[in-house]
């Protein structure tokens, strides 16, 4: 009995459903769908009536929303927060890179920073402010860590500056006076040398991390009298300064051997700040929450044994790094109005003296940082105050990923004795180049 | 009609059933394979960084030829070459290893079969954090006992030198991999007869003997399976660089094979054209490698059957 044959054959409908099935799937395919697609939303203004519900996606810094600040805003405005997420910082920004891409419209608020600002500002992802939703004396580098290329993003939540904290107890029995900070970078590093004892190191950071690494060497480098780009935005790592800075920091860790070789593997603050408040080191430069974990009942530190001071400079007195957060509002939001409330709430002096009181962070507004209460409730603003005196930097840039990721290579090779400063910052400087050109072009 | 025959009644029907049963399944792996993996092959042929929106293009192979004379994917290639030579060779050696001693008669085999599976029940970002804590360099216990042995007069910082962290990934890696690949070849070893390792024994043949020239060849199909999955695992590895290493492939990018170059260029730069042209690289390299072992021992598989 001869076979019988269909025209419709198993390698027909194969061929036939792939083709099918590819056309129909390449033309669901839009990859430029979400780049720009926001098309740069008109900025936002401030005032008139705010409703409905709102989704917050928060990095886990700031506890003073959860234990009741939320139930107060609710309370002020009528408007219902549905869901407030708190998600580990390093974790966030590929989070929020997937949920803008993909433009979803589940959270309306998100926690961002200087870098994250200019990344997502510049993707078009996040909703510009008007200048008239800003509050008035609100401080200008925490304003900064919202902002990118002139452009409002958001509003701060926090201003936060690094100081120098030391344990007074290890300098009395090191033979220091607990109570006078080293002010220059020669007397630091004679400080942690007679610091560094009985297994315990005077010194340590947190650079084991690409932002970690780019946190540190910055800091020194503005210690150094140098800044990171000129006018232009064209890099300045091989500069004298930026070599003079890797050379300083190698030699803590190299040759005076007073900086702990976990500072290579600790990759935050959070972890640094537990190191120096359970007395493993003696001097950290760290965010202004070191004063609150260091004073805490599980600390072995406390207000009579921390010091806090200016962080002591190379050539020039003193400088450091800023890093405050705030909130922004996605450009898929479907409530903005109400979400720009929440902004507004954060920066208020209802939340401000939470965070302050509470967390330690110091605040965005000029009224309630010139507050005596303030400096009662957080000595450290004292410090924060005289900083400001001298040179804060962040350069958030949307390029900051990329930078992070490649300076922190040669950092480590340096810091390993793999590459001499100067090479790994001439290094730096030239994969640098391209990138930035990339971006500005 | 000449060319066309037709089939019959009862023959349609079941066609129409097989197709009608099928096609949840042609359904669901369109969604979730075909779909992704047409999107990527489009996305690899843009210009598209989400932070140069206006830049979006379509620019052809121009991404492919990019990877070409790209130093830093060149070099994640490397560095997956040497993870892979480690995790894949050894890992299936150990594991065959493994398998042969556990399938040896002693007291308390059992429970060592059960504990064997003990790695490969613990999730992978749990591996990560796990040895991650273990090589801490200041809390670790890998410290304390190296310390205590007078191995080490202070503790080494396994997470921030280059060559060591890559040396604790592989050793993570091998240590999460080998109860999967140690049950396979247990399986396999089961499967042969044991009368012929009596009849070797009676005619003489020493334990190297019997494993070189009964044991081995017996195995050569899983052995096959075990290093074609074991490639793949390796060369797609992820989960445990992204938690030991803080997200950073680092330091000093030591730990950024390819699969992690294509994260971070994707996520962390956004530029998800370039990101998608490495992904379609590294799939094609997983087929070429694991077409690679089927040529190389299927064939001799089929001779020895022969």
């Amino acid at each position: 009995m001869p076979r019988h044959q269909s025209i419709l054959t198993r390698r027909s409908l194969l061929g036939g459903g792939l083709v099918l099935g590819g056309t129909a799937l390449a033309g669901c395919v839009s990859p430029g769908g979400s780049a720009g697609s926001s098309a740069s939303p008109s900025a936002l203004s401030s005032g008139g009536e705010a409703g409905g519900e709102i989704s917050i996606l928060d990095d886990n810094t700031n506890q003073v929303f959860q234990n009741g600040l939320i139930e107060t805003f609710q309370e002020q405005t009528g408007i219902t927060v549905r869901n407030y997420e708190m998600a580990n910082f390093n974790d966030l920004h590929d989070r929020f890179a997937t949920m803008f891409a993909g433009q979803d419209t589940s959270y309306d608020v998100i926690m961002t920073w200087a870098g994250w600002s200019a990344e997502f500002g510049q993707a078009g992802w996040l909703q510009p402010l008007a200048q008239d939703s800003l509050p008035a004396d609100v401080i200008r580098p925490a304003l900064d860590a919202v902002s990118w290329d002139d452009t409002v993003y958001g509003l701060p939540k926090f201003a936060s500056v690094q100081t120098m904290f030391w344990n007074k107890e290890h300098f009395e029995r090191a033979g220091l006076d607990p109570d006078a900070a080293p002010e220059s970078w020669d007397e630091f590093v004679a400080a942690a040398k007679k610091l560094t004892t009985d297994g315990r190191y005077g010194y340590t950071c947190d650079m084991g991390n690409p932002a970690g690494a780019y946190q540190n060497f910055l800091r020194t480098m503005l210690l150094c009298g140098g800044e990171l780009y000129d006018a232009d935005y064209t890099p300045q790592l091989d500069s004298e300064a930026g070599v003079e800075a890797m050379t300083k920091l190698v030699e803590l860790y190299r040759d005076h051997e007073v900086m702990n070789p976990a500072s290579l593997q600790i990759t935050n603050a959070s972890d640094l700040v537990e190191v120096f408040s359970q007395g493993n080191t003696s001097i950290v430069f760290n965010w202004p929450f070191q004063w609150s974990v260091a004073t805490s009942d599980a600390a072995t530190t406390s207000a009579a044994t921390v010091g806090n001071g200016l962080i002591p400079g190379i050539n020039v007195r003193s400088a450091s790094i800023d890093g405050s957060e705030g909130y922004a509002i996605s450009a898929f939001s479907e409530n903005k109005s109400a979400a720009l409330k929440w902004l507004e709430f954060a920066a208020s002096a209802t939340s401000q003296r939470e965070i302050v009181e509470k967390e330690g962070w110091f605040p965005v507004s000029q009224e309630i940082l010139d507050d005596p209460a303030t400096e009662e409730a957080l000595p450290v603003v004292a410090t924060y105050e005289q900083s400001t005196e001298y040179v804060t930097r962040r350069y958030g840039t949307p390029w900051s990923n990329e930078l992070d990721q490649l300076l922190s290579v040669h950092v480590n090779r340096a810091m390993n004795g793999d590459e001499e400063p100067a090479a790994a910052m001439r290094a730096s400087q030239q994969e640098l180049l391209p990138v930035v050109e990339k971006y500005l072009g | 009609m000449l060319g066309r025959t037709t089939l019959s009644a009862v023959e349609r029907k079941d066609r129409r059933f097989a197709i009608f049963a099928a096609t949840p399944a042609g359904l669901t792996i369109a969604a979730l394979f075909l779909y992704p993996l047409v999107y990527a092959f489009v996305l690899s042929l843009y210009e598209l960084n989400d932070k140069r929106p206006e830049a979006t293009r379509v620019v052809g192979l121009a991404n492919y030829v990019r990877l070409l004379g790209d130093d830093a994917f060149l070099a994640s290639l490397a560095r997956t070459g040497v993870f892979c030579l480690f995790t894949v060779f050894g890992g299936v050696a150990f594991a065959v290893g493994m398998g042969v001693l556990l399938n040896q008669r002693f007291r308390g085999r059992a429970v060592a079969r059960v504990l064997l599976l003990v790695p490969w029940a613990v999730p992978p970002v749990v591996n990560g954090i796990m040895w991650k804590l273990i090589f801490d360099g200041t809390y670790g216990v890998a410290n304390s006992i190296l310390m205590t042995l007078g191995i080490v007069d202070r503790p080494v910082q396994w997470l921030a030198v280059p060559d060591l962290t890559l040396g604790v990934l592989i050793f993570a890696e091998v240590w999460k991999l080998t109860p999967f690949l140690a049950l396979m070849t247990i399986a396999s070893l089961q499967s042969i007869p044991a009368n012929i390792y009596r009849a070797a024994s009676i005619d003489g043949a020493g334990s190297w003997q019997r494993f070189w020239r009964m044991t081995l060849p017996n195995l050569r199909g899983t052995i096959m399976f075990l290093l074609i999955v074991q490639s793949m695992w390796s060369i797609k590895v992820f989960d445990s660089i992204y938690v030991l290493t803080g997200g950073s492939g680092g330091p000093a990018g030591a730990t950024t094979t390819v699969n992690f170059l294509a994260y971070l260029t994707t996520f962390s730069y956004l530029d998800r054209g370039y990101g998608a042209s490495m992904s379609i690289a590294i799939m094609v390299i997983v087929i070429l490698v694991a077409a690679f072992w089927v040529l190389l021992l299927g064939r001799r598989d089929k001779e020895t059957r022969r």
